[in-house]
């Protein structure tokens, strides 16, 4: 059965342990590996650092959406283009922000919201249904 | 200590000038005694019988007859030890004088827990008495936040855990499973490889396991010129935007994780450091990167041509 979880930080760079921390007890409830757990964290992290430089924001929402071994992390709204563009567009094979999240987590998905958008990292434990 | 406590000291021993031991050890070069082994071998060759004698006497005049300035004479005695032995460690970051302090304490220690019902001599109680307060102040200084003891201790069991759980499952272990070989709670798991981070990166010549003995290699020795890769990569990237402010073990580690794929348990195994360096490494690495690169107002990290990971 799906679980869901909300959670709503200050839009610093100190509030991103907290998130941090969160994932990773709902990661070891699923039961993820220390390798997942660490590309869930650098995912998160330079997502998150990324869309704080990039869009003028108060607060920071994320849900976390958990079902059968499948992490769905959603961040947003964001209106910034530049963030949509780091994340959507891979300059050649540099690393930058599009290719360190196609390194770590299953799906990166771009969601419409009211003008706005939301960012959603999946990672899979090994061995889940894709 | 009364001025007839001096003379009944000072009667048998000689104690108008400097001490048996104590002259030994004022009149040592330290470099010297690092070549010679040390002020223990030096006391050896001047009179060794008079200064234990002089140990025994001193520790008695402390323990049974509450004499302090015998105490502070064991403790002047014997600081050319703890500056031999703090010397060792000096080249580590750490100013010497500091670890002179610090090794003090362990020598104060060392007198204070003194039992003389044991028959051992003063310099092989105290010994390592001083380098293990000497160490106990690198692992506690080797945080860059104040991290509870506890977590600490956990931090060094779980990098043991992982390194023996990753070859015995042949996978990255789960959070359950560190927790239960570290005797830990899956919460206590987190906090600490959360804080592991606040830990400060060793240097090229430290030993991979961070405790520093003299004869673990360095982990430069685990990146030496026998890896090919290595070699391919460094021809490739050394012109990237921000990766010169790079370290060559940052760019492989980098470079092993985010354009071969390797994971960080594969990476750890192939540098010969813990998978929990090899985090804070790449963290670390991303977050210089990312400095670099906001000042060069370009989002691109690292390109190596010809090199399509997808």
């Amino acid at each position: 059965m799906a679980e869901r979880i909300d959670l709503e930080v200050p839009a610093t760079l100190n509030a991103l342990s907290t998130v941090r921390m969160v994932l990773g007890g709902l990661g070891a409830r699923l039961d993820f590996s220390l390798d997942d757990l660490e590309d869930i964290y650098l995912a998160t992290d330079e997502l998150l650092r990324t869309a704080l430089d990039a869009d003028s924001l108060d607060r920071l929402s994320v849900e976390v959406l958990l079902d059968d071994g499948v992490l769905r992390f959603t961040a947003g709204s964001f209106k910034s283009a530049k963030l949509r563009a780091d994340v959507t567009i891979h300059a050649d094979d540099c690393l930058d922000l599009c290719m360190l999240l196609r390194r770590t987590v299953d799906d990166v998905v771009l969601e419409d919201d009211d003008g706005a958008y939301r960012i959603v990292l999946v990672k899979r434990r090994q061995g889940s249904p894709a | 200590m009364s001025g007839s406590d001096e003379r009944r000291v000072s009667d048998p021993l000689d104690l108008e000038s400097p001490p048996g031991q104590a002259r030994a050890f004022a009149a040592e070069d330290e470099e010297e005694a690092s070549v010679h082994g040390g002020p223990a071998a030096d006391v050896q060759g001047r009179g060794r019988d008079d200064s234990e004698k002089l140990d025994q006497y001193l520790l008695r005049r402390y323990h049974l007859y509450g004499d302090r300035t015998a105490r502070e004479q064991l403790i002047t005695m014997y600081l050319p030890l703890v500056r031999s032995l703090a010397r060792r460690y000096a080249s580590r970051g750490e100013q010497f004088d500091d670890l002179v302090q610090v090794g003090a304490i362990g020598l104060i220690k060392a007198i204070d827990r003194f039992d003389l019902s044991r028959g051992v001599e003063l310099t092989t109680y105290a010994t390592p008495n001083i380098v293990g307060e000497i160490k106990r102040y690198f692992r506690d200084k080797g945080w860059s936040v104040r991290v509870p003891r506890g977590l600490q201790e956990l931090n060094i069991r779980l990098n043991k855990v992982i390194d023996e759980l990753v070859p015995k499952l042949q996978r990255s272990p789960t959070i359950n499973e560190l927790a239960a070989a570290a005797s830990a709670t899956p919460e206590q798991v987190l906090e600490a490889l959360e804080t592991s981070q606040a830990y400060n990166s060793v240097s090229l010549q430290a030993s991979p396991n961070g405790e520093g003995g003299e004869e673990d290699a360095g982990l430069i020795d685990y990146l030496g010129g026998e890896e090919e890769a290595y070699d391919t990569m460094e021809d490739r990237t050394t012109l990237a935007p921000g990766f010169a402010k790079l370290d060559k073990r940052e760019r492989y580690i980098l470079h092993l994780r985010f354009f071969e794929g390797l994971t960080q348990s594969q990476i750890a195994e192939r540098v010969g450091i813990s998978q929990m360096h090899v985090s804070r490494l790449i963290r670390r690495s991303l977050e210089r990167l990312r400095e670099e690169i906001g000042e060069l107002d370009n989002p691109q990290i690292m390109r190596p041509p010809g090199d399509d990971p997808h």
